[in-house]
């Protein structure tokens, strides 16, 4: 995800709720959206979610929907995942990847409504270039249209979601991964059980109009449960410790799924998908790097593009790093040589504003993850 | 938040005037600006530092600050309770917060430091 949009800056639906919060905020993808609240902070906001609840506004996240005869069977032709394991009220993460080059446009959640009725829900600074892509391939009968600004999505993490959205009525006992359609202070959203924490948790997709309605529920329903608002800081933090990929740093036009370790995301045996052809032969080759999970050995906090060292030899960068608000270490996903032959537990360097800090090559997710 | 009877530097430090020694942290504003504050490097003990010079760092969850020191001098002091405690900085960044003490090589050299007025006039504009 690139901060470098052009145009006006977009806000979110429930702007006004977050600007009354005394948020901080940040850009994202063209949009301005909430960094973090006060009273919380990344470290207590990210506490709350592995802990009991937090509620984040991912309103910038795109929204896109593709219908007509044979709307599904296009997609399928298209994103490389296959639609096809899921069937109608599941969802499905998979990738947009660059016919030529296999590189990765941008990472997407697919909402399989009916044969007919796909929803995408893109990131937001791809969104535009997603829609375009499908729409210049969408065969007659099938039309594409970016619905961006005509939802609010709301993600409610963690062990205590469930209970929240139950005392609003709200359906909780569904599938990972799977949605349902419900009725919340007279608007219509949709549920699904999906989210970016490694937590039990939903994503409310809410029609603009109704989002403040839905947002002052939750916040409600959940204050008994210690609910915190949380801004796209702890998200960050939350989704690096699964390992979770970000498009812009871990996957982008140039890594490949193949590179950045999202080889299940694609179906292999499909007969066609964007990239197939670059992608099936750097499979066979094997990569020429991928994305590997670092830990600091001491107290050092690798972040984006630091570079990472075998002795002297530069064997790659870090692609995210961060502090791991959960085990106190600094963690990163760094894309690393393949050549280096580095296995997991192997020490390297990472030169961080000129000194050297260890760091040990471990596999992902760095926390155990919760979504079930 | 801006404490009348300290020093500033635009670099967003106080210092503590006292008996010859002076104390150095980061302003509120400054924390506030970095968020969670996790992890802190101080100068050692003995260091000596000259004004302007980076000498240390300060880093939150999302970012890393340098820190520079206000004032020529030698360090006589650091505060180690921040290699394991550094969210105290976020807590009380005038108080328990303070990062190093510094004996000023021109005791003198304090008064070129901003007025309380003057860091107010720099973070509100």
């Amino acid at each position: 995800m690139t901060d470098a949009v052009p145009g006006p800056t977009i806000h979110s639906p429930v702007h006004d709720r977050h600007v009354a919060l005394g948020a901080k905020f940040a850009p994202f993808g063209g949009w301005e959206m909430p960094l973090e609240y006060p009273g919380g902070g990344v470290i207590r906001e990210h506490t709350a979610v592995r802990t009991g609840v937090g509620v984040f506004d991912v309103s910038h996240l795109g929204k896109a929907r593709v219908r007509g005869a044979g709307a599904a069977a296009f997609v399928n032709a298209c994103l490389a995942n296959d639609l096809d394991r899921i069937g109608p009220g599941q969802a499905q993460y998979t990738l947009c990847c660059d016919p030529a080059t296999g590189g990765v446009v941008d990472d997407i959640i697919a909402y399989r409504y009916a044969d007919d009725h796909v929803f995408l829900i893109p990131n937001a600074a791809n969104t535009a270039e997603v829609v375009r892509r499908l729409d210049a391939a969408a065969p007659a009968g099938v039309t594409v249209t970016n619905e961006h600004t005509g939802y609010a999505i709301f993600a409610v993490q963690g062990p205590s979601s469930a209970a929240v959205l139950g005392a609003l009525g709200l359906p909780t006992e569904h599938d990972y991964m799977s949605f349902e359609t419900a009725t919340l202070a007279g608007v219509e959203l949709v549920v699904c059980r999906t989210g970016y924490t490694g937590e039990h948790g939903y994503e409310l997709v809410v029609p603009a109009d109704g989002a403040g309605a839905v947002w002052d529920a939750v916040l409600a329903a959940g204050d008994s449960y210690g609910i915190l608002p949380c801004g796209l800081g702890a998200r960050d933090t939350l989704r690096t410790e699964m390992g979770y990929a970000l498009h812009g740093q871990d996957l982008g036009p140039d890594i490949t799924p193949v590179q950045g370790r999202v080889g299940w995301a694609v179906g292999w045996k499909k007969p066609e998908f964007w990239g197939r052809e670059p992608l099936v032969a750097e499979k066979e080759a094997g990569p020429r790097r991928t994305l590997r999970g670092l830990e600091a050995v001491g107290r050092a906090i690798p972040r984006p593009h630091m570079t990472v060292y075998a002795g002297d030899q530069a064997i790659g960068e870090i692609t995210s790093g961060t502090f791991s608000p959960t085990k106190k270490v600094g963690i990163a996903l760094a894309l690393l040589d393949t050549a280096a032959g580095l296995e997991d537990g192997d020490v390297v360097e990472v030169d961080i504003r000129g000194r050297r800090a260890e760091m040990k090559v471990v596999k992902p997710p760095f926390v155990h993850p919760s979504v079930r | 938040m801006i404490p009348d009877d300290l020093r500033y530097t635009a670099e967003h430090e106080w210092v503590r005037g006292g008996d010859g020694n002076v104390r150095v942290g980061i302003t509120h504003f400054a924390q506030d600006a970095l968020g969670d504050i996790v992890y802190v490097q101080l100068p050692e003990q003995g260091a000596q530092v000259a004004a302007g010079d980076s000498f240390g760092e300060v880093e939150s969850t999302k970012s890393v600050s340098e820190i520079y020191a206000p004032i020529s001098g030698t360090v006589v002091g650091r505060n180690d309770k921040l290699v394991d405690e550094p969210e105290t900085i976020n807590a009380d960044p005038y108080g328990e917060g303070w990062l190093v003490e510094i004996e000023p090589s021109d005791p003198a050299a304090l008064e070129g430091l901003l007025t309380a007025e003057a860091y107010r006039a720099l973070t509100e504009s």
